[in-house]
């Protein structure tokens, strides 16, 4: 294998584009965690051999590739030059794709996205709604490389960044003042300008003659996002890159990366990625013959939520257990090891390298506010978010800061599915907050979400119809948050015991009135009480529903009702007898059998038996199911 | 200094001084409850929370573990402040209704009913309430980590390894000793002692200091006995040269500061057994030896310790490394570091005095210094060979055969050969400390530190100027430190870490308050009551019954008291005149001469006369406050108030030395 230098690294990025271009078509089947679990393997397998049978090798390559982001749809493949987008593919698809589209030169429509059933098929992935308005800089290469082969990643502009910087003689200070003009604030939840960080950093480090080291925090445990996971999938060295570049500037020579073993595609890549760099001189002693030296250890994190929190994460890598300590002395001047630590998210360090090659300028143009004087003065440059829900497009979306909510959920997602109405959209992960319809129109930035009583988090949004009660969406968060506290400090501990308590009680119609400021009562010692950023947020769910949804909160508590239709304890299904025509088509799928009728008679339930699943309400196709 | 206002007060401390302490030294009082001043701050309870403002910013913190950087004004009162308290509590009570601290902070913060049930009420007065404080006197006060915590969130619990009682455990009782609710109960200890409550407070009120004022005072903890390398060096006792000289520039390369930051390698409890909370046993690990037949191997060395590396210096070798090679080799053939160093300190002198030279040594130069040469001898030592055989056979008899073989100088021998009744001097420099130079010259087993080690007393703190005051202290401490020997015991946790407010009592080089911690160890152990007087009495029995045995072997008498002058004053004019500003000044103000008008050779002979005739005087002051004859031999009246008249032939033994009453 070559080693890569200063010099030859253009060559050897020509040189794996000269091998790509000379394939007719790439096939770009999308191996992200998603699309593997709908079977896209044994697709891709299927495809490989059936291509190798008709002797076609020469001319079509597959490359299995990290998340495409568009995961509802998946397994996906993309042919390209092209662009040509399939989706929900099935082993079964092949010999069809592989005639009409390769043979005879017909894309095969069946196989192609359409916006609503009936509606045309759309053959180019750019031409795809969810894919117009997103801007990729850390998903850059989603969907477009073999993140197991370093080649491949040269081709598509690995490591220019650090060739930039290393041929140019670029010099800490310039890099860090680059990445400050930028306006890049951190991405894994407290958006804290990266420049700034790191030259507190590299301050210290030079005061105190420490060695400094750079972490990655790959740990992503907020529920159902996949950001973090899916860039290390698709694209491990832009993390390493980013990585390095921050070494560079902070004068690190070991680099941490801590992601959690329930990633194990992540990890593998990653792995992979780590040893390919080494082999080929990008990591090591010697990075591209410039002399300095870095290298990179992974470290697996057992997935605790309260890990990704910086201190209990380096706690964690030291072989402690993973509980945060007071940040009145910040890990940027005493973290791991004690020594001076830069701990960026995995997007953030993706984000790097194009900056660096790029320039601060081109970054700092996207998005919103004016980062000229201060990375304070705005949110520049884009933000992924793993849109999740009530929504028709699922998937993972890069976007410009800036952008509305309506934009996400309306224009790139789709809208919400089964014509039902937007109640909430959840950010922020799980201590983040739910804004109302009302709030469609906000920016997305980290200052107005912040304003509005969300945040900006590490890109979760969980988009809720009107079917959400969301007394008892602020009950699950809770849950989820108590436990996962770590149980160390008193407010967070027992706090989220208390305020789940009380939720509890108002979902099951038991609540008083003095319980609303109970919680806020409950909720101002957590925020202003708890030890780490956990407990600090940890009653946003609460907070933000109280503050937009008050009145339904009221409604359990006054009149014991659930508007929403949700809460099991307050509710009753029956059947409309003007309505019901005695179809039958509720009666097996209800999992207590408590439903009876003649066929062609009205129905009844049997509300002793009924436990409130709901099951009847869906199977109904004439809407004769009532909730009171 | 930085300045912390409170409502009605304000205070400068230093930077990095936490609000609670910022708060005690201004008076003001913050609830804690998770704190404690032999811990790190650690931040769990909450219970601290007070708001600040710094400049702007206003917000509130744990006052337990928040570091004053910058002015700030401290609110412990405030709106709040009060509610951020009165919530917290709120919770905890909720939990744990019955717990006493908790009910007493709640009702001044003037929680009554919790608004919410907790799922996990304890209805326990005893209740565990999380605090951590036994995790972490366990893990950070003794480094056991027998304690911890299990489980995350509202299931999280103090429990042992496996929930079972650790093997490790000690059963120290620190952990029962700082729990705030009575939670934890200690098993009986299986010697069955008579009180076994009475031992642990005993103990830990021990481990209490250890953990809060071994770091002020000695560093046993940290670096062991190595400490006392830089004290030693500072305070001119650090032996260089066979005792020549008491301090040298090199002495920091082996001194503890060095060692501690590039050696040892241990940050875990090294103990002799254990239980024992001082833990000064260091080790190096992984060092790759240099010499001798394990040569290239990376081994452990346990040391280096403090008479370890005095007897270095004494070499005037001041390699770290070879210091722990020495101490390896020394440990795995069975020989003592002390009695190796000065033999080979001598072994120096007498080759730059011409006594020895290559030819006699078989080839080995061995100048001071000469650190592998010094090596080499060490090994010969253990194989019995070449040299090293006549430096095997110490001090006493090397100066015998040099005398007779090499018709080398008996008197100045006898001088510089540093040993009492043929045991090797520890390394001490005792020039100055005459209550010392009879520590060496009178302890039974021969000149070692262990009976008494009066010199700071002596010399530095002056605080026994007479010959009566001397001979009191080298009758109560050989006494009181035979003690330790009685019982098995170690001495180093009675005075190198001190009480706190040692310094205010009558007698504080005896450190009573220990000696009475001494006291309840033996009543709580056997059930009987004990005064310190008793202690010293059942030492006293044994020490006059051991000077007697000496007497029966040959060596109980003054002139087996007698030392070598090298350890009382000055032996040569190199000596004299690398101090001469002192033994001037001594000649001058004791002995009324005037040193101007004497030449070198007289003001030496002056001051050994001078010098050899004050330790004949504390002979004779000694004897007579142990109650023997002007010829160090117990009277039979001493021997009958100590009951050793029933031993069969004493008064034989005494009337063949001429003792009669
Ligand atoms: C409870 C808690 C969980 C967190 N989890 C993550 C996480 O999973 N990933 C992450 O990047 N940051 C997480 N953070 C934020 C990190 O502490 C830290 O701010 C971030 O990694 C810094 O990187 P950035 O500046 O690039 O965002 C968490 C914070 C808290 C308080
Ligand atoms: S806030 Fe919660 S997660 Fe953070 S330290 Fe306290 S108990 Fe642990
Ligand atoms: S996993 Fe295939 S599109 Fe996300
Ligand atoms: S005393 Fe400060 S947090 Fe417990």
């Amino acid at each position: 294998m070559p080693k890569v230098t200063i010099e030859n690294l253009s060559a050897i990025a020509a040189e794996a584009q000269e091998k790509h271009a000379a394939y007719k078509s790439i096939l770009l089947v999308c191996a992200g965690t998603g699309c593997v679990s709908s079977g896209s393997l044994s697709f891709r397998d299927v495809l490989q051999k059936e291509i190798d049978n008709r002797e076609l090798s020469s001319e079509l390559k597959v490359v299995a590739t990290g998340c495409n982001g568009f995961c509802a749809h998946g397994p996906i493949c993309v042919v390209q030059p092209e662009g040509i987008f399939y989706q929900h593919l099935k082993a079964r698809h092949v010999p069809e794709l592989i005639e009409q589209h390769f043979v005879q030169g017909k894309p095969v429509e069946h196989l192609m996205y359409r916006a609503a059933k009936g509606e045309r098929a759309i053959p180019l992935e750019k031409d795809i709604q969810f894919f117009a308005k997103q801007q990729t800089i850390a998903l850059r290469n989603r969907g477009r490389l073999d993140p197991e082969d370093i080649a491949d990643a040269i081709r598509r502009g690995a490591y220019q960044g650090l060739q930039k910087v290393l041929a140019e003689g670029i010099k800490a200070e310039a890099l860090i003042d680059l990445i400050l003009r930028s306006g890049i604030r951190g991405r894994g939840g407290g958006g804290f300008p990266t420049g700034i960080k790191w030259q507190t950093c590299r301050q210290a480090s030079l005061e105190r003659k420490e060695t400094a080291y750079v972490v990655c925090n790959g740990d992503e445990g907020d529920p159902g996002a996949f950001m973090d996971r899916s860039i290390v999938e698709a694209d491990p060295h832009a993390v390493i890159e980013g990585m390095i570049l921050g070494a560079l500037a902070v004068g690190a020579q070991e680099g941490l990366v801590y992601i959690r073993k329930e990633y194990p595609l992540a990890l593998q890549r990653l792995y992979k990625a780590i040893d390919q760099a080494r082999e080929w001189g990008l990591l090591g002693d010697d990075l591209m013959g410039s002399g300095m030296k870095f290298d990179i250890q992974v470290h697996q994190g057992a997935g605790a939520f309260v890990c990704g929190e910086s201190t209990a994460l380096m706690a964690s890598m030291e072989g402690r257990a993973g509980e945060p300590r007071a940040k009145y002395v910040h890990t940027v001047e005493y973290g791991f090891r004690n020594a001076p630590t830069v701990l960026n998210n995995v997007e953030t360090w993706a984000s790097i390298p194009p900056i660096v090659s790029k320039g601060a300028e081109w970054f700092a143009a996207i998005g919103v506010g004016d980062v000229s004087q201060s990375p304070w003065g705005g949110s520049s440059g884009t933000k992924v978010f793993s849109l999740v829900g009530n929504v028709c497009n699922t998937g993972l979306v890069e976007v410009p800061m800036g952008i509305s909510l309506r934009e996400i959920v309306y224009d790139i997602g789709g809208g919400i599915p089964n014509g039902r109405k937007l109640k909430a959209i959840q950010s922020g992960g799980p201590s983040g907050g739910c804004l109302p319809e009302s709030q469609l129109d906000l920016a997305v930035d980290f200052d107005t979400l912040q304003e509005a009583g969300s945040m900006m988090g590490s890109g979760g949004l969980i988009v809720m119809d009107d079917r959400t009660c969301m007394v008892d969406v602020a009950r699950y968060f809770i849950s989820f948050l108590m436990d996962e506290s770590c149980g160390k400090c008193t407010p967070c501990r027992e706090g989220l015991v208390a305020v789940h308590e009380v939720l509890t009680r108002i979902t099951e119609g038991k609540g008083r009135r003095e319980d609303l400021d109970l919680l806020e009562d409950l909720g101002a010692a957590m925020k202003e009480g708890s030890l780490c950023g956990l407990g600090q947020s940890a009653v946003n769910p609460v907070l933000s529903t109280l503050r937009y949804f008050r009145e339904e909160y009221e409604a359990h508590i006054n009149d014991g009702r659930c508007p929403a239709g949700a809460c099991k304890a307050l509710i009753r299904y029956t059947i409309d007898t003007e309505t019901c025509n005695g179809c039958g088509a509720c009666v097996k799928p209800c999992p207590t059998a408590a439903i009876t009728g003649k066929l062609k008679q009205v129905h009844i339930i049997d509300q002793e038996a009924c436990i409130q699943c709901g099951t009847c309400l869906d199977a109904c196709n004439f809407d004769a199911v009532r909730v009171e | 200094m930085i300045e912390v206002s409170f409502e009605d007060k304000k205070i400068e401390v230093e930077p990095g001084t936490t609000l609670v302490d910022a708060a005690k030294a201004a008076g003001v009082y913050i609830t804690t409850l998770c704190h404690n001043e032999q811990l790190e701050p650690y931040g769990a309870c909450r219970i601290c929370s007070v708001e600040i403002a710094e400049g702007e910013r206003r917000r509130v913190v744990t006052a337990c573990n928040y570091p004053v950087h910058k002015p700030v004004t401290v609110f412990t009162k405030s709106e709040r402040t009060l509610r951020t308290r009165r919530v917290i509590l709120e919770m905890m009570l909720a939990r744990w209704p019955k717990v006493k601290v908790i009910q007493n902070m709640a009702k001044l913060a003037g929680v009554e009913e919790p608004r919410f049930a907790h799922p996990d009420r304890n209805e326990s007065e005893n209740a565990c309430i999380l605090c951590g404080l036994c995790v972490r006197i366990c893990k950070e006060g003794l480094w056991h980590n027998v304690l911890a915590f299990e489980g995350r969130g509202p299931t999280r619990k103090v429990t042992q390894p496996f929930g079972e009682i650790s093997p490790e455990c000690t059963g120290c009782s620190a952990c029962a000793d700082i729990c705030p609710t009575g939670a934890i109960t200690m098993v009986d200890d299986p010697n069955h002692p008579a009180d076994p409550a009475r031992i642990r407070k005993a103990g830990q009120v021990v481990t209490r200091e250890m953990i809060l004022l071994d770091h002020q005072q000695a560093l046993m903890r940290i670096v062991g006995t190595a400490h006392l390398v830089e004290i030693m060096n500072d305070y001119d006792l650090l032996p260089v040269n066979n005792y020549k000289f008491g301090d040298h520039p090199d002495a920091e390369k082996i001194s503890s500061p060095h060692f501690r930051k590039k050696y040892f390698t241990q940050g875990v409890p090294d103990a002799c057994y254990l239980g024992c909370n001082m833990a000064c046993t260091k080790a190096v690990e992984g060092f790759e030896l240099k010499t001798g037949p394990d040569q290239g191997k990376f081994v452990v060395v346990d040391g280096p310790e403090y008479e370890t590396l005095g007897g270095s210096s004494n070499m005037g070798i001041f390699d770290p490394e070879w210091v722990i090679e020495m101490n390896y080799y020394c440990d795995t053939y069975g020989i003592d570091t002390i009695s190796y160093a000065t033999a080979m300190a001598f072994v120096m002198e007498c080759y730059e005095a011409g006594v020895l030279n290559q030819e006699r040594t078989g080839g080995l130069e061995l100048p001071f210094g000469a650190a592998d040469a010094a090596i080499e001898v060490l090994h010969q030592m253990a194989e019995g060979e070449g040299f090293g055989l006549t430096v095997g056979l110490g001090i006493r008899r090397m100066k015998k055969l040099f005398a007779e073989k090499y018709d080398a100088d008996a008197a100045f021998l006898q001088d510089i050969g540093m040993e009492a009744k043929g045991l090797e001097y520890s390394e001490y420099v005792t020039k100055e400390s005459l209550a010392q130079q009879g520590g060496y010259g009178i302890a039974l087993k021969g000149a070692q530190h262990d009976e008494a080690w009066l010199i700071f007393m002596d010399m530095v703190n002056k605080q026994i100027p007479s010959f009566e005051d001397k001979a009191e202290a080298l009758h109560y401490f050989p006494m009181w430190r035979t003690w330790f020997g009685l019982n098995g015991l170690c001495k180093l946790p009675w005075n190198d870490v001190e009480p706190e407010d040692n310094g205010e009592v009558d007698e504080p080089a005896k450190v009573p308050k220990h000696v009475d911690g001494y006291c309840n160890l033996v009543a709580g152990m056997t059930g009987k009551e004990v005064k310190p007087a008793d202690l010293i009495l059942q030492s006293e029995r044994v020490y006059n019954f051991q000077r007697i045995f000496n007497l029966k072997m040959g060596f109980g008498k003054r002139e087996h008291d007698v030392i070598p002058y090298r350890s009382a004053g000055p032996v040569t004019e190199e000596e004299y005149q690398s101090r001469a500003e002192r033994y001037d000044g001594q000649l001058k103000e004791e002995q009324g001469l005037d040193p101007a008008a004497m030449s070198l050779a007289e003001k030496v002979a002056a001051t050994r006369q001078w010098r050899e005739d004050r330790y004949q005087k504390l002979l004779d002051a000694v004897y007579k406050r142990r109650g023997w004859t002007a010829d160090g031999i117990p009277t039979l009246a001493t021997a009958k108030r100590l009951g050793l008249d029933q031993m069969e032939g004493l008064t034989e033994l005494l009337a063949a030395h001429g003792v009669k009453e």
